[in-house]
């Protein structure tokens, strides 16, 4: 009788070894971070995430308004003094309002923009796990031998018949 | 085919789209008409009083050159009601608003009234104090190199009008042409503590 065998221990270890290597290849990728950037790059990356506040949904590093040519200058400025990120970010906001930043915030009504895609995508493996488990343990399908009769009763009426279709002999 | 006395003949078919056509076309004229009617008689656009983050906060600091050659610090208005006014003279809501900046202006011209400065929004400075002097504007005008005053107030574009409290506190922001009656309606609710 041929059916799923159940998870053998190679199996198992190959999942394991499988774990571990994306383990370690995130953690030297998070790691890998190479030298902090310069105070010029932070402010380019800044700039990228601030919306031009007289245009039309880009970011102050793609304009050449005048409100967003004073934005570039006042974020490099506050970088250059040693303000972090969030701290530059809330003196945007304290004057624009929370829509001056193309990045939504984590906090407040905006938390399901962050909240949701990994939520989903989490319910979304684990929907798949689940299903590929129940998959795996169900019991395999028994064939009697009326089945095999059957089966070789069938082959045998289609070569007299002349289909030319093949006997095929099964265990 | 015979028609009998006081029977109507039927109406052909060609006759009757005629009538069809003739009809649409005369809503459609009258309703365009009335569509032009209201688009030329409509009132001018007007200020809209706006809730930025800086509205209950303190003022933020106006120092700097005026075009008329003087200096400009908002710290010394201290104890006045003061309206603070972003302009450009490129800008024809502004040159809307203008007069009645000046009619406001000349009604407050007062000592220890209500005062008006403005902020020169992203102009030239030569063309800006042309602008103010052809519309007999006097009051001072800030000259904002690099629009950081702008961007202290969170001004997104001209004209946009903030009143500040003698305590030196942002009561309001509007976005829009003024008009010296709004601002005189804002002024006095202000002074009532309804702000």
């Amino acid at each position: 009788m041929s059916g799923v065998s159940p998870p053998g221990p190679w199996r198992r270890v190959s999942w394991v070894v499988l774990v571990v290597v994306l383990g370690v290849a995130l953690g030297v990728g998070a790691s890998r971070g190479g030298q902090p950037p310069t105070a010029t790059q932070r402010a380019d990356a800044i700039d990228a995430l601030v919306r031009c506040p007289s245009c039309e949904g880009i970011s102050v590093a793609d304009s050449s308004a005048s409100t967003a040519v004073a934005i570039r200058h006042t974020v490099a400025a506050r970088v250059r003094a040693g303000q972090s990120d969030s701290q530059i970010d809330a003196f945007l906001v304290s004057r624009y309002g929370p829509g001056i930043l193309l990045r939504p915030p984590v906090h407040g009504a905006t938390a399901w923009v962050w909240v949701v895609p990994p939520a989903a995508a989490a319910v979304a493996v684990a929907g798949l796990t689940m299903a590929l488990w129940r998959r795996r343990s169900r019991a395999p399908v028994a064939v009697s031998a009326e089945d095999r009769a059957l089966v070789r009763r069938a082959q045998a009426a289609r070569a007299e018949a002349g289909t030319g279709a093949e006997v095929v002999r099964t265990p | 085919m015979t028609v009998t006395a006081g029977e109507q003949p039927p109406a052909r078919p060609g006759t009757r789209r005629r009538h069809t056509t003739r009809w649409v076309a005369g809503v459609t004229l009258v309703a365009g008409a009335a569509l032009v009617a209201l688009l030329a008689t409509r009132p001018q656009q007007t200020a809209t009083e706006v809730d930025t983050p800086l509205v209950g906060q303190v003022a933020p600091g106006i120092t700097g050159p005026t075009l008329a050659g003087g200096s400009f610090d908002l710290a010394a208005w201290r104890g006045r009601w003061v309206v603070v006014n972003f302009f450009a003279s490129w800008c024809p809501p502004c040159q809307q608003e203008q007069p009645e900046l000046v009619a406001f202006a000349y009604a407050h011209r007062s000592p220890g009234d209500a005062a008006l400065v403005g902020v020169v929004f992203d102009d030239a400075a030569s063309t800006a104090h042309g602008f103010m002097q052809s519309t007999g504007a006097s009051w001072p005008a800030v000259i904002d190199s690099g629009g950081q005053i702008a961007l202290d107030y969170g001004v997104r574009g001209p004209p946009e009008t903030f009143i500040v409290s003698p305590g030196g506190i942002v009561v309001a922001h509007f976005d829009g042409p003024m008009t010296n009656a709004a601002l005189d309606y804002w002024l006095a609710r202000a002074e009532r503590g309804g702000l």
